[in-house]
């Protein structure tokens, strides 16, 4: 299943989190490799956003190990911050910096974290602003922008750290539904370029055409991994046949 | 109104007016460090400072500012700290002020939304950079129209100093009415410059207001 030459990018074996007695991740295992996109789906409160928030330490996981392109994840603020500087990561209220307008929203990390000048930073953030086909807002602030448009500026915000890897926590379930599209296309063209992905979502047509594996989640546990063909069309679990039916109506 | 009377007093009230400047100035700067900080131990989880702050603040409030004012000038020599009169000024006023800049600066950010939080840790962000780039100005927009209050009151309380003998605006203006009886003279002129100074600071303040209020579309 993984690249034996490169490994795995992303590792977690025997993730355990608890949030006072609540149970939120079980034992969770799973391993990405360089390049891999996948889909973690899942009822809400299964533990798929915290699963994800601990892969660059916005939770605290309390047993088991996570590894980022070998560093691992412990209470060491330096390699917290070197794997934050390595995965970007997208949220499901975008969480733009109000006050900033959108090109200081997208300069203030390399700037601040990576050191790069101004007018150098301002350059790489009209590349990726291009990219999301938003450039002509740069000057605008996030409260002028559409709920699609602010969660490309995220996008556009977390790729101008050239990360290795993106997190995306449902970044379609605030949109209006005529505003999903533009966001997912974003996500598909940004897979397409090779990027490592793992991506908490409900959007299954998605999860369809870009997912490597689709992951499973119930009341903490990872209860099946699969390709999407394989999950969507012949589930081996129960729980899995269930939800399904639930969400695909 | 005699207005040659007033021109004659002018000299010795603009006197006065640098001193009540000088000692606002320095107990605004002073109460804004002291608010920021207590505001952020307020705000942080670590119980036994934040309850010490939350007593300062309650004392304050619920105490005469003149008393506190009494209280620093005689009550400080007894236990060893010498102050002038300027800075015994300074201290009252600054202890006075930073027990409301606390509880403005800690409404402002209780108004930062947690998202930012998130946002800075994902992209690396140090807390030095999220506190100052982020924090601070989302912060500053809500807590700026109560702290331009406490500001305002500040320079206007000023003039209680004369109570213990700091030779500010309204000591003049009391001493030159005991020589020479001209009450409406000297009191208008003080209130014009009283006016003067905090039409200076709250035009400052809406400035700054204007400004931080762009992004949200005000113009």
């Amino acid at each position: 299943m993984t690249d034996v030459n490169s490994g795995p990018y992303v590792q977690l074996s025997g993730v355990n989190k608890w949030f006072g007695s609540l149970h939120v991740l079980n034992d969770v295992s799973v391993s990405v490799s360089e390049g891999e996109k996948i889909v973690v789906c899942g009822p809400s409160g299964s533990g798929k956003s915290t699963m994800i928030r601990c892969i660059n330490r916005l939770e605290k996981h309390q047993t088991g190990e996570i590894q980022v392109n070998g560093i691992e994840l412990n209470d060491n603020r330096k390699n917290i911050s070197r794997v934050r500087q390595q995965v970007g990561m997208v949220f499901q209220n975008f969480n733009l910096y109000p006050h900033l307008t959108i090109l200081e929203n997208c300069t203030i990390a390399p700037r601040w974290v990576k050191g790069i000048e101004r007018k150098e930073a301002e350059e790489l953030a009209m590349r990726y602003l291009e990219r999301v086909r938003i450039p002509e807002k740069a000057n605008f602030y996030p409260s002028q922008l559409s709920g699609g448009q602010q969660q490309r500026v995220a996008i556009a915000r977390s790729l101008c750290m050239n990360p290795k890897v993106m997190l995306f926590d449902e970044p379609t379930s605030a949109l209006d539904p005529e505003l999903v599209r533009e966001v997912l296309d974003t996500m598909a063209q940004l897979a397409a370029d090779g990027m490592t992905m793992i991506c908490v979502t409900h959007e299954m047509g998605f999860a369809r055409q870009v997912a490597d594996r689709v992951v499973f989640m119930d009341e903490g546990k990872i209860v099946e991994i699969a390709p999407p063909n394989k999950f969507f069309d012949t589930p081996e679990e129960e729980r899995t046949r269930k939800f399904l039916r639930q969400i695909l109506h | 109104m005699d207005f040659d009377y007033i021109l004659r007093a002018l000299p010795d009230l603009l006197r006065g007016a640098q001193t009540t400047i000088a000692v606002s100035t320095l107990a605004i700067f002073f109460s804004l460090c002291v608010g920021v900080i207590g505001s952020t131990i307020r705000s942080s989880g670590f119980k036994p400072a934040s309850y010490l702050v939350t007593a300062y603040v309650e004392f304050i409030r619920g105490t005469p500012y003149l008393v506190q004012i009494f209280f620093i000038f005689y009550g400080f020599p007894a236990i060893g700290l010498k102050l002038s009169v300027f800075w015994s000024g300074v201290a009252a006023l600054s202890i006075w002020a930073s027990a409301f800049h606390i509880e403005n600066i800690r409404a402002g950010l209780a108004s930062v939304p947690t998202g930012v939080n998130d946002a800075s840790g994902s992209l690396g962000l140090g807390r030095l950079h999220h506190a100052l780039f982020v924090v601070l100005p989302i912060a500053l927009r809500s807590a700026l129209p109560s702290m331009m209050n406490t500001i305002v009151s500040t320079v206007k309380n000023s003039a209680y100093l004369q109570a213990i003998g700091l030779v500010e605006l309204t000591f003049v203006a009391v001493e030159r009415v005991a020589y020479d009886f001209r009450v409406i003279e000297m009191f208008a002129s003080i209130c014009a410059i009283y006016l003067m100074c905090v039409f200076t600071v709250s035009g400052l303040g809406s400035v700054l207001q204007r400004r931080l209020d762009r992004p949200y579309g005000g113009r």
